[in-house]
């Protein structure tokens, strides 16, 4: 599939820079995204590390099975067939870095678990209904405090930056919840 | 409240790290070497995410420098105008779902031109706070996976997006 969107989006970019005369903008934008992704990755890799360190210090000391065993009950509601402790550490890891708005750390928890979820994965092709779940439920996460919103908000000349909080709370609990009933409805529809 | 939320959200990294550190205290684990070990584990995911991240990135730039997205903008704001959404959010709407720094422009392009305390400035605001990069999420996730279908991952997203914008502009008009 993302053979198909990517290829998508490049001819669709090419097609439009031709209509509109914008091979120039179009080139440069190319190079410049290039080595922002680089530096993204860069920027990243210094947290993956250190989270990476961190959560093998759970792993070896056994604190990662203590805590997936307290989580079972409420990890079993949403991913029913999911036994392995570090899968569920990971999950529960970028749940909660999403919760606090812990931005990269939270995006290298979330690859960690979908590398994990993908080794479980029966039928390697598809997306099994754990990766669907944990992949629609993370992006529908709730944010507590959205750092950066409220800063631009403030720099903007907001006199009650905090307003938008609890809509955004409320905003975002709904979106979970309606994200984990599809889930479950495409599940029961479509059996993996 | 917002004040709680907000030590919440600032102790949780310090929290975590004295928990784990703590119990391997506890246990009279060697930290350090677990650490090093782990640390090595993450930079090789680093470099292994690289070539997805450049293809994800230069594909959206692809559609935001070529001028697409400003056509796909201009199509669709009449309908929007029909539905009864704020002018002013259509670009942050269509944005959002792609790129995360390109929204955050976005907003602060908006909360300055519209007033951040105004209907759509605050709409636009609970929206990048509760609405998801979705397509960016998708490509980035099921990257580093071996996964060609995706199956209900991708409606879910698009139908619990949708819902998310409305509901933002929605909540912010009686609030």
């Amino acid at each position: 599939m993302m053979n198909y969107i990517w290829v998508g989006m490049l001819l669709l970019g090419i097609l439009f820079a031709g209509v509109t005369g914008n091979f120039s903008a179009f080139t440069d934008g190319l190079m410049e995204s290039c080595s922002n992704a680089v530096q993204f990755v860069i920027g990243l890799a210094g947290i993956m590390a250190v989270w990476s360190g961190i959560m093998n210090i759970g792993k070896k000391t056994g604190l990662m099975d203590l805590v997936a065993k307290f989580a079972q009950p409420f990890i079993r509601l949403l991913f029913p067939k999911e036994k392995n402790h570090e899968t569920i550490a990971a999950i529960l890891m970028s749940f909660s870095a999403n919760l606090f708005g812990a931005g990269n750390s939270a995006t290298v928890f979330s690859l960690q678990a979908m590398t994990l979820l993908d080794k479980e994965n029966k039928n390697k092709e598809r997306a099994s209904n754990a990766m669907c779940m944990f992949v629609a439920v993370n992006m529908n996460m709730v944010q507590l405090i959205p750092i950066t919103v409220l800063k631009i908000r403030k720099d903007t000349g907001s006199v009650f930056s905090e307003s938008i909080i609890i809509p955004g709370i409320l905003v975002g609990f709904a979106t979970m919840i309606l994200s984990i009933l599809l889930c479950k409805y495409y599940e029961r529809k479509d059996i993996e | 409240m917002s004040s709680i939320l907000n030590a919440l959200s600032v102790f949780f990294i310090p929290a975590m790290l004295t928990f784990i550190i703590g119990y391997g205290i506890i246990k009279r684990a060697p930290i350090y070497d677990y650490f090093i070990e782990g640390a090595k584990e993450g930079l090789q995911s680093a470099v292994e995410i690289l070539p997805f991240i450049i293809a994800i990135f230069v594909g959206i730039e692809s559609l935001v420098s070529s001028g697409a997205m400003d056509f796909l903008e201009n199509a669709v704001k009449p309908i929007f105008a029909k539905i009864g959404m704020p002018e002013g959010l259509i670009s942050l709407i269509l944005l959002r779902p792609v790129s995360g720094s390109g929204a955050l422009v976005n907003l602060q392009h908006i909360l300055e031109t519209e007033g951040a305390d105004t209907l759509t400035g605050r709409a636009a605001s609970v929206m990048m706070g509760s609405c998801e990069t979705i397509f960016y999420v998708l490509a980035l996730y099921f990257g580093v996976t071996r996964v060609k279908q995706v199956r209900h991952a991708l409606p879910v997203g698009i139908i619990t997006y949708i819902f998310g914008v409305f509901l933002s502009v929605w909540i912010c008009s009686y609030i």
